[in-house]
């Protein structure tokens, strides 16, 4: 039996290049991420820093994981979804030959016992490829991550032998459990299938097809009317689970979408007959059509559904700042600057918010042990009643008019750490202690925020007077506010923005991030995709040998035939990019509703760009390989293949 | 040794219990599609081919021929009526009893050949023997290929091989297991007449010297003339019948039918 399996390799290496290529690959990308995940675990701060920027390298570590976390999810679920669909493509694809053993006298379990070991073997090399594959995966996500700012220079993931060997478990893993359902629907083949010229073309859908297809639909619809009423990390969750049970439902469902895509693409492409061969061919290859377009629905939906969340996150992010600032104009300035603000011209109030450099520690009891956590960064200094004046937000707890002595307010991004009105915290203050009483605290927003508000009252002058600050400028009622902008740059104020100039630059930055962490998180686990597209591309034009050839003997040109293909595959490129739009739709919906709830605006940021660079390229890439394949599986003289028949 | 004399030194494994015919249907109906827009491809056809005989099955094309084949091989299965092969009723056997008579009792030759593209001639012959666990040795698998005329194209792929080369090669796949019944659909439907004349002569050769039963579907009447029986079938019943037949005798009666 194996000796055939090596023949079938030796006479048809794309099938299993393809499939062994997309364990390896899989198995990198795992491996990878697990490796850098746990080296974020344990962050090594680089000496010499200052408390703040130790702070901040310790918060990139926390968010590097956070990435990483996601990306090795996202690995094993593509590793998962690549390696058994091309695995059951595979499959598919040999369906002649898997009938012609069972007419040879090749028994179910035989059938089974040699696809299992095939993919065991498969699984095997992809996996032994897949761990040096890892070791560049890994330089490449670590780069990523330090080029991003979330890691600083020098980082290294150490080399762990247990994270090879979980991945290539996986790999092997994966493998079998990908092959497992084809096997069981390839023991079925009947022996007389073999003897049909054209082999009877297996149900595309089938009841197991249906039945996870619908599951995994009720599962994305349900998150999507969930994520209404969700948190906004609740909703990020759940937009990444609507992209990826989306997908996995569009891509079984699609057999459904492809006749009726077919039957519009006849309608919109004006009709010649090498368009109706191709919309024929669409028709007819139901099953081929909706294993190429699967690779493509996943790539689409995660890569414009993340998209779409994190760019509609920091939109909303930018909007809930706006709406939460009561005022005209943002002044950016030092602390001691900042004081000469209230006397200019036309100005109501002035808030002046400035970042110091001071500690404040929190005492945490966690199973009964006491944990000590010191904040450096987004403590602010401000005056309580001009803050109030200015800032919307209503406290979650105690009132903002009790910020006065030595007292302390928890700012949105510690709003999670429930730190209770009544506590004292220790604060460090240029090296003087201090004794602050927290009196209340900010609900959590969008965008992570502040973590404490100090009264400026209680900190020495120079903790403040060079401190980075932000003014918020409320102009007097009757004043323009551009005049009251002038008069302030011509005061010597370098940096001053309208509120919405200066939440747009908000909403900017954070979306400059969220595309580079998007980089991490998609750059590998897409290419990854786009190769499993590149793969089922190819498969299917080299199983259409003899197919092309009927098509020439019949009297299409070379060039025809191959311009066919190219249709063809263009059309099923297509379907793939609509159903994922569908799903990143999904996704879109899903977080607009939390937003809406969140913020009282529905924000959505499309990312048009984004969608057209998909569209062109995904269509682009599979029109040329599709061209490229069928042109080199046309090269043989076509008689040769209509006569012999094996 | 020739390709008789292998065959007569060991014994037929799969040869029926004397006094059985190899094949026969009872009352056989098989029924494709829905009750209301289905079709009868076999209606209510009764068939025996005694062992050691060879039998050829001959009508217009949908006529019920390669139905009535597969059915009498236990490849489809029948709506009604019985299938004995080999003196074992085979109209409900499930596939795991199927799958071993497809090794030890049934030989198929197709007008496509069916062989496994991946590989050798000799692999293709040493297949069936291989999946049914029985070792066979590469002197054995020769002799059988040196038998159908293949001896220098052992290691030749089918795409290497002409088609009467690679029915060849079909025929001593079906053979090495020494099956009781050698079912043949069209087996020189594909070649050339040179071609078709030596494969004929194999299957008459076997007949002659071993006994092997066949059980064959064709539309060529030169091909029927070398049966033993010749059946037509017309709508999916059995119409006429010619015992020892000669190409006139079958030409005129195929002529009828098809006008």
């Amino acid at each position: 039996m194996f000796q055939m399996s090596f023949s079938t390799f030796r006479e048809r290496w794309e099938l299993f290049v393809g499939a062994i290529l997309s364990v390896a690959v899989g198995v990198a990308l795992v491996q990878a991420s697990m490796l850098v995940l746990v080296a974020t675990g344990d962050p090594r701060v680089p000496p010499g820093l200052s408390r703040q920027a130790e702070d901040k390298v310790r918060e990139g570590f926390v968010g590097a994981a956070t990435v990483m976390g996601m990306t090795a999810f996202l690995a094993v679920f593509l590793a998962v979804f690549i390696v058994s669909s091309t695995f059951s493509f595979t499959v598919a694809q040999r369906r002649r030959d898997l009938a012609l053993l069972r007419l040879t006298g090749g028994s179910r379990g035989q059938l089974r016992a040699l696809l299992l070991s095939e993919s065991l073997l498969l699984g095997l090399v992809g996996s032994a490829l897949g761990v040096p594959f890892g070791v560049i995966a890994k330089y490449a996500q670590t780069w990523l991550l330090v080029e991003i700012g979330l890691l600083p220079d020098g980082f290294t993931a150490p080399w762990r032998l247990w994270a090879v060997i979980v991945a290539g478990v996986a790999g092997v893993g994966v493998a079998l459990a990908g092959v497992f359902t084809a096997s069981l629907r390839a023991a079925k083949i009947r022996p007389l299938e073999a003897l049909r010229e054209t082999g009877e073309a297996a149900r595309a859908m089938t009841a197991s097809r249906w039945l996870f297809g619908l599951s995994f639909a009720a599962c994305t619809i349900a998150m999507v009317v969930w994520a209404q009423g969700a948190n906004l990390i609740g909703a990020m969750m759940a937009a990444l689970g609507i992209s990826v049970f989306g997908a996995v439902a569009m891509s079984l469902l699609s057999p459904l979408v492809v006749p009726f895509m077919a039957w519009l693409f006849g309608i919109l492409v004006p009709g010649s007959t090498l368009v109706d061969l191709a919309q024929a061919n669409l028709r007819d290859g139901v099953r081929r059509s909706a294993a190429t377009a699967s690779p493509l629905i996943v790539l689409v939906s995660l890569l414009l559904g993340l998209a779409g969340t994190f760019g509609s996150l920091a939109a909303a992010g930018g909007e809930e700042a706006k709406r939460s600032v009561n005022a005209h104009l943002v002044v950016t300035s030092t602390g001691e600057e900042a004081e000469r603000l209230p006397g200019i011209e036309g100005v109501a109030v002035a808030s002046r918010q400035n970042t110091v450099d001071i500690a404040i520690t929190v005492e945490k009891t966690q199973n009964k042990r006491v944990i000590t956590r010191n904040f450096y960064t987004g403590i602010i200094a401000v005056d309580a009643a001009d803050y109030a004046r200015t800032h919307t937000l209503p406290p979650s707890a105690g009132s903002l008019d009790a910020l006065t002595g030595n007292t302390v307010f928890t700012g949105p991004a510690r709003h999670a750490d429930r730190i209770d009105p009544g506590r004292v915290l220790a604060a460090d203050v240029g090296g003087q202690p201090l004794e602050l009483t927290v009196v209340g605290g900010l609900p959590e927003t969008l965008e992570t925020g502040d973590s404490f508000l100090v009264p400026r009252q209680a900190l020495p002058r120079q903790v403040w007077a060079g401190a980075p600050t932000e003014t918020v400028v409320q102009v007097a009622p009757g004043q323009d506010p551009d005049d009251v902008a002038e008069r302030i740059e011509q005061a010597g104020f370098g940096q001053v923005r309208t509120v919405s100039g200066w939440a747009i630059t908000r909403a900017e930055n954070a979306q400059d991030g969220n595309v580079e962490i998007l980089t991490v998180l998609m750059g590998l686990a897409g290419l990854y995709a786009l190769m499993a597209v590149v793969n089922s591309v190819v498969i299917a034009g080299t199983e259409r040998r003899r197919e092309f050839a009927v098509s020439r003997v019949t009297g299409l040109t070379r060039p025809q035939v191959v311009r066919t293909a190219v249709v063809e595959a263009t059309a099923v490129a297509v379907i793939g990019l609509v159903l994922g739009c569908v799903v990143a739709g999904a996704g879109l919906l899903g977080i607009g509703g939390a937003v809406h709830k969140a913020i009282g605006a529905t924000v959505v940021a499309v990312p048009w760009t984004l969608i057209m660079v998909v569209a062109i390229g995904s269509v682009g890439i599979v029109a040329v390989t599709s061209g490229i394949t069928a042109s080199i599986v046309t090269k043989e003289r076509p008689v040769s293949l209509v006569t012999t028949k094996e | 040794m020739s390709w008789n004399q292998h065959l007569t030194a060991g014994s037929r494994q799969g040869l029926p219990p004397s006094g059985y015919p190899a094949v026969e249907l009872q009352q056989v109906t098989r029924f494709y599609g829905s009750k209301n827009t289905g079709v009868a491809a076999l209606d209510n056809v009764s068939l025996s081919c005694p062992a050691g005989t060879w039998t050829a099955i001959m009508g217009p094309s949908g006529s019920g021929k390669s139905t009535l084949l597969h059915c009498a091989a236990g490849l489809d299965q029948v709506t009604r009526g019985r299938v004995l092969l080999a003196g074992r009723d085979i109209t409900t056997a499930p596939d795991g009893v199927l799958t071993e008579m497809r090794r030890r009792t049934i030989g198929f030759v197709f007008q496509s050949f069916n062989l496994i593209s991946s590989l050798t001639a000799e692999q293709n012959v040493a297949f069936p023997s291989k999946l049914a666990g029985v070792r066979v040795s590469k002197s054995e698998v020769r002799q059988v290929l040196a038998g159908v005329g293949l001896a220098d194209r052992a290691s030749h792929r089918p795409r290497e091989l002409s088609g009467g080369q690679q029915q060849r090669v079909a025929i001593a796949r079906a053979m090495i297991s020494r099956p009781a019944v050698l079912f043949a659909d069209e087996p020189t439907g594909a070649l050339d007449s040179n071609s078709a004349k030596m494969v004929l002569e194999l299957l008459r050769n076997m007949v002659r010297t071993v006994g092997q039963s066949i059980v064959m579907v064709t539309h060529d009447p030169a091909v029927a003339a070398g049966a033993d029986t010749v059946v037509f079938l017309a709508d999916g019943r059995i119409v006429d019948r010619v015992d020892m037949p000669t190409i006139r005798d079958v030409a005129e009666r195929l002529t009828r039918l098809e006008s």
